[in-house]
């Protein structure tokens, strides 16, 4: 047997068991949720096999039938995951890019520990860091105490079930999610340049403007993106901290899956998710390679 | 105070946010009120004693014992899911990694780019993909779906993982290796392997921590009487606040903190 055959004897040995099961159980998957996305929803749950463009003329305002009508709650719902999603992508960033420059600026072995500090709480269970907010921001918790025992406030101000509570969280469970891609651009920072700037008679500012901004953007919209996503599409953290007054996208899907029982319209609405990604994703590939 | 001085105090309050939290449920675990969870009234163990099914001076202790067994049936899925599908997905994320970083072929730029999707993937999507998926297929929801499902998005880790260990590795040495007239499989066992196991392992590692903690996935494709860990624990959140969640909570975040130790343990001897 020559060399090039063994060695495609080996490529085919590593590739084949892998690519099958992802063909199977991660491909297969999304292609019949597409399918089921444009099937009629049966009378008591379930589905008949029969075409429907109706699914997404409810979000989307062409359904008027009289089990399909259309509802521009949906679109409200959508809009308000996409807002919500964008807040904690902001102040995720204004929070996570001065950390990531002090820890840069660390001794190289502080600089690993204060790392791995940072994204500890990663490993740590989700629900328990939801848990954690639960105890900190209801009516009696901790910091409704703080806010009372200061003389601030007389009765207990109400954090939880709000957008607040639900912003806040996020923000709190994907710190690593930004603080990662932010910390990998800014240590990549050339010192020389910076100086260079100072020396050339620019402020702070004007440097941080001009050089450190520019510098460290790939981090900025990286961390951005994918802060993003698993935050548009979270439906526990809005169920925990946010209660039934705040409801996201995920929330309305996980309902059609698990109450409503009407899995070719929740198979809509995660395709409509799914298209706002693919569009963030395309976005920033073409602002990479524009910028290359 | 100099700029660097107020970074400092930043970076300190940042640390405090992200600590203060857990913090926080740890103290409130060891808290004696019974009454009100969140006012301290001394130092008590009772509520690990009831968490283990151990007599406790509390009132409503026989209602405990039930809760106890279902806390640790899903202690059982959990750690049984999370074994199987790290092994499964490392395997699986580690060959990948390997046929894409040492072989030319044409798809390999394909691979590197779709093995992205799993991960940036929503996971309510994919949770309910995989849920119409079983159904449809005709697969009775079990452990042996939520193996399946979680493994689909974690082979992604471990690939990734794997494959920046590879990148940072020199194929000079294996290329070397092959001219001194080791066989593929010495150059693999001798060479490869030893480099790359530190990634294997902290691939591993990862996955398993993530299969351990995933509620969304595994909450669409459980199915009943499979509940795991993150799944018991929200659905106790949704029945109330207790103050044994506190005593559940700091246990799981021991028991991530030692992974995670060992894990830097085995990093730092690799080091040396």
């Amino acid at each position: 047997m020559s060399l090039e055959r063994r060695k495609r004897g080996h490529l085919l040995g590593l590739l084949g068991a892998p690519t099958l099961f992802l063909l199977v159980f991660f491909f297969g998957p999304l292609l019949i949720m597409l399918v089921y996305a444009f099937l009629t929803p049966g009378l008591y749950g379930g589905v008949d096999w029969v075409f429907s463009h109706l699914n997404f003329g409810r979000i989307l305002g062409w359904a008027n039938t009289r089990y399909e009508t259309f509802d521009p709650v949906y679109i409200a719902i959508f809009l308000r995951s996409l807002r919500l999603a964008g807040l904690t992508v902001l102040s995720s960033l204004l929070i996570c890019y001065p950390a990531a420059f002090w820890i840069s600026r660390m001794r190289p072995g502080l600089r690993a520990f204060a790392i791995f500090l940072v994204t500890l709480p990663f490993f740590v269970s989700l629900i328990v860091r939801l848990f954690a907010w639960v105890l900190i921001l209801r009516p009696t918790g901790f910091l409704n105490q703080a806010l009372m025992g200061a003389g601030l406030t007389s009765t207990p101000v109400e954090f939880l079930y709000t957008d607040f509570a639900v912003i806040l969280g996020m923000t709190y469970v994907f710190i690593p999610f930004m603080f990662l891609p932010l910390y990998g651009a800014i240590e990549k920072l050339d010192m020389a340049q910076i100086e260079a700037s100072f020396d050339l008679g620019a402020t702070r500012w004007q440097t941080f403007r001009k050089v450190v901004l520019p510098a460290t953007m790939p981090g900025i919209v990286g961390g951005s993106v994918i802060t993003f996503i698993p935050a548009l599409g979270n439906f526990i953290v809005p169920s925990v901290l946010g209660g039934a007054k705040v409801l996201m996208i995920g929330n309305l899907i996980e309902q059609q899956f698990l109450s409503a029982r009407n899995w070719p319209f929740g198979s809509a609405l995660a395709m409509l998710v799914m298209a706002a990604v693919l569009v963030l994703l395309l976005a920033q590939t073409r602002l990479a390679r524009a910028k290359t | 105070m100099s700029l660097r001085r107020l970074l400092s105090l930043y970076g300190l309050l940042f640390l405090a946010f992200v600590y203060a939290p857990i913090l926080l449920v740890v103290i409130y675990s060891f808290n004696a009120n019974t009454l009100n969870m969140m006012i301290w009234d001394g130092f008590t163990l009772d509520w690990y004693r009831q968490i283990f099914g151990m007599k406790t001076d509390l009132a409503d202790n026989a209602t405990y014992v039930d809760s106890t067994r279902q806390l640790y049936g899903a202690v059982r899925t959990s750690l049984i899911v999370a074994l199987s599908t790290s092994v499964l997905s490392t395997v699986f994320g580690t060959a990948l990694a390997l046929a894409v970083a040492r072989y030319r072929f044409r798809l390999a730029p394909m691979y590197r780019a779709l093995m992205m999707l799993p991960m940036i993937m929503p996971d309510i999507v994919l949770g309910i993909a995989l849920l119409i998926f079983f159904i449809t297929i005709g697969m009775n929801l079990s452990m042996l779906t939520i193996i399946i499902g979680q493994s689909t998005f974690l082979v992604s880790y471990v690939f990734v993982t794997v494959s920046a260990r590879l990148a940072q590795s020199d194929p000079g040495l294996e290329e070397a290796s092959a001219d001194l007239g080791a066989s593929p499989a010495q150059t693999f066992r001798k060479i490869t392997l030893p480099t790359i196991a530190p990634g294997i392992l902290c691939g591993w590692l990862l996955a398993f921590i993530i299969s351990m903690d995933d509620l969304v996935i595994t909450y669409f494709i459980a199915g009943t009487g499979n509940t795991t860990l993150p799944i018991h624990i929200w659905g106790m959140l949704r029945r109330g606040i207790k103050p044994e969640i506190n005593a559940i909570a700091t246990l799981m975040l021991l028991f991530t903190l030692l992974i995670a130790a060992i894990g830097l343990y085995l990093r730092s001897r690799r080091q040396t």
